[in-house]
This record gives C-alpha cells, structure tokens and sequence, in this order.
C-alpha cells in the first residue's frame, strides 16, 4: 500500500511545493477511486499532476460530497458503533474530544477532518481508520449535524447582555473565573463554550446538581481533634483524600485521621432557573457560549 | 581457601557467562527462584515464588533499588515512548539480566543489579494501528539465547539476548484486519507460543506454535472452528468467520500431560450477539490442547453465547490438590464473569463454580457449569444495568496461588456496567462490537479489592479494600506475602494469611501489570511497572 502511493506523495511535493500537499494526496485519493481505467502509475502521475494543478487553481479547498440526510444516518450508525466509546453517543466527549460544538482543535475544515479520522492522530489516542473515504464522509456529516444544532440554541441570546449578568446579578464571578478574573472555587469558564454544548451548560444553570465533577464533590470531614472542614473533593485515594476549602485553604487529610468524613455529590451552586427571566438566562447562555479560545490550525 | 574463593567465584560468574535458558530449566523453574524465567514465574501459572527472605517481619524495611525510566530513554529524539501507552509488562530475569517490554513493542535488556541498559530494541510501527484498549505489551518470552516479542502489528520477533538484534521477525496476522498482538509469548520446548488479539475487531482468534530456531509456524488452533469442524454448529451461517476468540493473556503448561491450557476472548460483534445465534465455541473457553500438535484435547466454556464481553483471558492457575478425598489435577480460574471456577485438567470436567463478586446475571451454574441466566439481563438499546461490569470482576492482571496458605488471591472489582446494543456491520479492521458502551458509570464507579478465596469452596477468606478498582496483578512468596498495586499509584504488601497491609509505597503512576521477585547477588529483590518504569525494592544491608 505504502509503494503504491508514494509516486503520489512525490508528484505532490513537485506539483504542491507549500501548503497543498495534503489536499492533494486527499482529493487524489478520491479522484483514484471515482475516475475508473487510469491502471498504471505513469497513467496516474501524469493525471495526477493535472488534477494538482485544479485544486490549486481553485480555492484549495476540499468539499464533503456525502451531505444527504441519508449519510448522516449512515455516519450516524459508523459513529455509534466506533467512535462513541470516546467521544460519547451524542460526540459529548468523554476519554476523547467534545465534537458538538463544532469547534476541533487539530483542524476545523473537511480535509482536516478527513485526515484525522482516516488516519488518526499522532501523540493523541486518537486512532486511525480503515472506513472508505465515503464512509468517512458520512460520519464527518453526522460529526458536523451536532454543531449544527448547538449553534441554533446558541442564537436565542446576546452574549454582551449576558456578561453584565455574569458580573452582576448572577454573582457567577464571585466562583468562577473568565480570563483571568473572577473566584477560584468554580470550575474556569474561559474557554466552557469549547468544551459544552449550549443545552449541557443551560442545564447546569437551571439543575446544577443533575451533573457534578468529582473534583467538585462536597466533602464534610472532622479531624481526630474534632474540628470540621468543609470544601470540594480534589482528589481522593484509599488512603487519603484532599480537599480546597470554602476559604480557598488546600488541606490533605490521612483517612486513618478522621472521625468522620461525609462525601455529598451535589454542587455548591444555586439554580438559576428563577433567578434570571428566560430572557435573561439566553442572554446569559450567549455569553457562555461565546467563551472560547481560538481553534488551532495544521 | 584460595580453591574455595575459586569454586565460589566460578559459581557466582557461571550464571553471568551466558547459560542458555533450556527447556530443562523452564520446566523446573520453581528450582530457581534467583530467576523469573516466564510470564508467571512457572508454567503453573502461580505467580508465585519460595523466596522468604522478605518476610512478614521485615517488609516495611524494604527500600528502592533502581528505577528504569521508560520515557526517559528517548528523550531529545522523536521517538519518545507515547504517554498515553500504558504500561502492562511483566519483567523476566535471567541470570543477572533482565528483559521486559516497553509499550508499544520495544523489547529492553538492563543489568539488575544498576538498572541501566545493554540494549534496546525498538519497533518501528506503521502509523495506523488498532488495538482496541491502547496499545500496550505485557512482556517477553526468553529461550536458548534468544528474546521473544509480539508487536501491535501482529508480528513475532526473536532477537539475540546478548544485543537485541532481530534474528527472525514472521508476520502472525495482517494489522489492517483488525489484528495485533499484545500477549507476552511463552516459551515450550522448542517452540514460542503466542495468541492475538482483535476481539473488538472482528478477527477469526487463533493460537500459534512457532519454531523458536527459525520462526517457522509449527501449528495453528483456530479458536473459531471453521466449516465442518466441531463447534463450527455453534454459529449462525458465517457468523463465525468475524467471530472473535482472541488469546491475549499468556496461558499455562501441564507438561505430564503435555497440555497447553489457555483462555479465549469474548466472540464478535461483543454486545450484540443477534448476528451469532448459537453458544458461538471456542469463545470465553478454556482450551487445552496437545502442546505438540495444538489439537484440542478439552474445552470448557465458561459464558455460551457471551453478550457482556467477559473474555475468559485470564492465567489459568494448575494445582495437583485433593478433591473429594481423591488426588486430582485442578485448573483454577477465576472469571471476569465474577466466578472462581475449579475444572479437572483431564478432562475439562467442571468442580465447582461459585460467585467472587457481585453478579447479576446468573440464576445459578448447573451440575456443567453453564450458567443459568436472569431474564433482562442482555444489551438493550437503551441499556440494561448488570453486575459486574464490561470489565468483569477481575480481568487479565495474574492471580496467585500460594502453596503455604493454599489461598488464591486476586484483584477483584465490585462493579455495574449500562450495557447497550448497537448496530453490528463489519468492515475490516474497524472495530466490530455491536454497541455504545458505557465502561463506567461515573455516577457509581465502584470499587476494587485484593482478594483472597478459599479455591476448595469458592468462599471469601479476606479482602483489602480499595477505593478504585485495580489492574494491578498479585504476587505471592513464601514470605507470606502478597504484594498488589493500584490505580492510584500504590505498590504494597499484605499478610497473605490475613490480608492485613504491612507495607505501602505511592509510586505515583498507575500500576497496570504484575509484581515478580528474584535474587540479586543472592538478595531478594521486588519488581514491578508504575507510570512508565520499572521499580524495583530490596532490603537494606
């Protein structure tokens, strides 16, 4: 396999010097399958280096042509099945990235897309394929459908509205910081809207304890003197179990040390449900929404 | 004096010109306790050693030796071993040497008095490789003056002890189908025995047998029978051909009866068993079979027609014991189906089966241990919630037999899994599982122990409980010890008679393998992988 298609890679370093390479070596892989008798390698060369010329005549960009709703079903069913150990069944993340929010670290464009499932990742877990390039397709539609429906819940507000209430009224800063400012005893939301669908982050408003980080845990302990600590589980072994305090104190305690130690899984965080009129709350999920940091390109 | 100082100076040096590791020796490992020559110290699987100079009395004494930085070795090149590959060897040593596997499938040989290295070998790896659960090794097999390693890309390769070089290097599967090899290979008479592995992948499983001379295949057993071959009746129309089977843990040999007992994976698709109507043999078994033929001698199926991924890929433990008044030769298996099983070696014939952990989905095994099955325990779509989880009660990581306590010890796991149904289409070399599953529950992620049963009834005699569940193995010595590792980073060291924890160290890395003890310069020395290294412990002066 890997003699068959390095005339291919050479004719892309001729034809392709700088960033066109890897659009190329794609659109010729399709191209190979779709265009039946080019049979040699010479055949394929001088064919290819024409094909070369086209992509970069044009924008250089490569299109997903597997868009039909039938294909996000067929994608749908290849992502249950291969991706969703990691990424969850709704690509909500887990051991691997979130993928509804329609943002992706290693690359945002079809052929980024299309390079990094077929062929994996390389210093991440992410593994390579052997689907088709069709079958790739399919599932890149469906990866695409999740973002789609995040950015229309995504609209309902205005995120400069929405800051004000943050700072203010919310009292959000007092726990959380956004860049820099803001309390320590929440999670950091600078970049939540990377990492959170829009329905995840309105149900943590309205229901905070419908989902807890173990690292947010609370955790009620008395020492052997019999002096109470209250604070958030940052982490716990057999042994041993260490908390931050609601006075932003870290404290290690031995388990053997203990009279007692309560563990309860719910968040420290109100509902926001009637707090804010529902106008409000979007306002408010906007500017959550609007949290991120800037994908990174290959 | 001078010929004493001469005859002991010979006897000390003769392990370190070079013995070749015979047959002889494998066979009589338990006589050499200065060495760990296979997977699990003998081939009966024990994971034991009648070392005692570490002892009940002096464990807490114990301190650091060396440390072997896996990770460290490549710094400043491009080739750095990859974080995200964990660590599962399990290290042999070898007269003054010793041998383990770094993941993927690099092959290393250092000095265990120091710790530094005479050679590594290290396995360049096409780029796309699937391996269901990371791409890890559990170890390497030695024999005559050679190593032995399988690599991710389905590959046997022998190289010369003394520099690593590759002396013969046979394709055992293609990788693009879904195979590869993660098992640490064992070495019989003059073959290397290896599985594969690509359970989740749709593979046909088989066990091979290689020449150990040259590399050249002496025999095959396919673990799914193909057409016309018995149990081929098991499977619905071609089901079998993607049906599973594979063999990734390091099996066990009862030369007197010149038998190879070795356990077979989950079958394929794992959670939707729709498309393989039937008990679909040799999945989830226990096969024995003619070390120098492969021919199936007996077969025990612990889960027909498994729908939970409860692969039977555990260390098979052979103990000649009475039973029932009567010497017999015994198997005994603890289950990722949450049962300790006792099966006789002859013949397969089951003993006994009874729970180790909490199960919810069997009623009872009958009088041949099949099991009785709950109603509403099968995948769903929706999920259907069953003890113990996809991970089983215990997995892959070796349990010990002790012949001084005569218990059988373990990493047990208390644990529930969401089992869920899905589409199962198969292409090749993507993954062929039939579901999303939920591995933990975050909400209830359970819990783990080491865990000691009575192997005469099954029965619980004690437990040392921990927080998260471990996938660590268990040693145990003639010290009275067994020494565990978890999770979170802790190698430790209980009483084996009572479970009472004695030594702990946090070695701050995971503990994913299991421990193993041998002498250096005649001192008893600890072993085992945390985070990407080798620690090893000994007593002071």
């Amino acid at each position: 396999m890997a003699a068959r298609e390095s005339p291919l890679l050479l004719a892309g370093r001729i034809a392709a010097a700088g960033g066109f390479q890897l659009i190329f070596t794609l659109r010729c892989r399709i191209l190979r399958r779709t265009i039946p008798g080019i049979e040699t390698d010479v055949k394929k060369l001088v064919f290819l280096l024409c094909c070369a010329t086209g992509v970069m005549a044009q924008t250089g960009e490569i299109r997903n042509p597997r868009t039909s709703p039938e294909d996000v079903a067929a994608g749908a069913m290849i992502f249950r099945s291969h991706c969703a150990q990691c990424h969850g069944i709704h690509g909500e993340g887990g051991r691997g990235a979130n993928l509804a929010v329609g943002i992706f670290y290693h690359g945002s464009s079809d052929a980024d897309l299309l390079r990094n499932i077929s062929e994996g990742i390389p210093g991440t877990e992410m593994p390579g394929t052997f689907f088709s390039d069709n079958q790739v397709w399919q599932v890149i539609s469906f990866v695409r459908s999740l973002s789609e429906r995040a950015v229309e819940t995504r609209v309902a507000g205005k995120p400069a509205a929405g800051e004000p209430l943050f700072r203010g009224k919310g009292g959000c800063a007092q726990c959380h910081k956004v860049n820099g400012e803001g309390g320590r005893l929440g999670p950091d939301l600078s970049n939540i809207g990377s990492s959170r669908s829009v329905k995840h982050l309105r149900e943590a408003l309205e229901k905070p304890d419908s989902e807890v980080l173990p690292a947010f845990w609370r955790v009620s302990v008395t020492d052997r003197n019999g002096k109470s600590y209250s604070g958030f589980r940052l982490n716990e072994d057999t042994y041993s179990i260490q908390i931050l305090d609601m006075e932003e104190r870290l404290h290690s305690f031995s388990k053997k040390d203990l009279q007692s130690l309560k563990i309860e899984k719910t968040s420290v965080m109100p509902s926001y449900a009637t707090v804010f009129s529902d106008r409000q709350l979007g306002d408010l999920l906007a500017y959550l929404s609007s949290l991120r940091r800037k994908a990174r390109t290959q | 004096m001078r010929r004493l100082a001469l005859t002991l100076w010979i006897l000390a040096a003769a392990p370190l010109t070079g013995q070749q590791v015979t047959y002889e020796r494998l066979l009589n490992a338990d006589r050499e306790p200065a060495n760990w020559m296979t997977y699990s110290g003998t081939y009966r699987g024990w994971r034991y050693s009648p070392l005692d100079q570490i002892k009940r009395e002096n464990v807490q004494k114990l301190k650091l030796k060396w440390v072997y930085q896996m990770s460290a070795q490549d710094v400043g090149t491009t080739h750095q071993v990859n974080a995200t590959h964990t660590v599962e060897t399990t290290p042999l040593v070898v007269d003054g040497i010793m041998y383990f596997s770094e993941p993927p499938s690099n092959a290393v040989a250092v000095d265990v008095k120091t710790g530094r290295p005479f050679w590594r070998y290290r396995r360049s790896l096409p780029r796309k490789i699937n391996v269901c659960c990371g791409q890890v090794n559990r170890g390497v097999a030695v024999s005559g003056d050679r190593v032995y390693i399988g690599t991710v890309d389905a590959h046997l390769v022998a190289l010369d002890a003394k520099t690593g070089a590759v002396l013969w290097d046979v394709e055992v599967a293609d990788y693009r189908t879904g195979h590869s090899i993660t098992v640490a290979p064992l070495a019989v008479k003059d073959m290397i025995i290896t599985g594969i592995s690509g359970g989740e992948y749709g593979i046909r499983g088989f066990l091979d047998a290689y020449d150990a001379a040259t590399g050249k295949r002496k025999w095959r057993f396919w673990t799914i029978p193909g057409p016309g071959e018995p149990g081929n009746e098991t499977w619905e129309g071609d089901s079998w051909k993607p049906g599973g089977g594979p063999t990734w843990v390091t099996g066990s040999f009862d030369p007197e009866q010149n038998l190879i007992i070795w356990g077979t994976g989950n079958p394929s698709p794992d959670w939707n068993g729709d498309v393989r109507k039937g008990d679909n043999l040799y999945s989830d078994c226990a096969i024995a079979l003619d070390a120098d033929t492969g021919k199936l001698k007996w077969h025990f199926q612990f889960v027909p027609h498994d729908v939970h991924d409860w692969d039977a890929t555990q260390v098979p433990v052979l103990v000649d014991e009475e039973w029932e008044g009567q010497p017999r030769k015994l198997v005994y298996w603890a289950h990722r189906n949450a049962f300790f099983y006792v099966l006789d070696r002859k013949t397969g014939k089951f003993l006994l089966g009874k729970p180790f952990a909490k199960q919810t989905w069997a009623e009872r095994l009958d009088e041949n241990g099949r099991p009785v099955r709950l109603p509403n325990t099968e995948p769903s779509a929706e999920g259907t919630l069953v003890w113990p989880g996809v991970q089983g009660g215990t997995n892959w990581y070796s349990p010990s037999y002790n012949p001084l306590t005569r218990l059988f010890y373990l990493s047990a796991w208390e644990n529930v899994g969401l089992y869920r149904k899905g589409e199962a289409v198969y292409s090749p070399g993507n993954r062929y599982i039939g579901s999303v599953p939920e591995i933990d529950l975050p909400e209830d992620p359970g819990w783990g122990a080491v865990r000691a049963l009575n192997p005469k009834t099954g029965e619980k005699v004690w437990d040392y409980k921990l927080h998260t569940k471990p996938w660590a193995g268990v040693l145990s010595t003639a010290g009275k010890l067994v020494f565990g590792g978890s999770d979170e980073g802790y190698f430790f060291a209980l009483d084996a008679e009572s479970g009472k924890e004695l030594w702990r160290v946090n070695l701050g890395g995971r503990i994913r393998s299991s421990a193993i003890t041998f002498l250096q310069e005649g001192r008893q020395v600890v072993a085992i992988a945390s985070g990407s290294a080798i620690f090893t412990f000994e007593l002071p002066d």
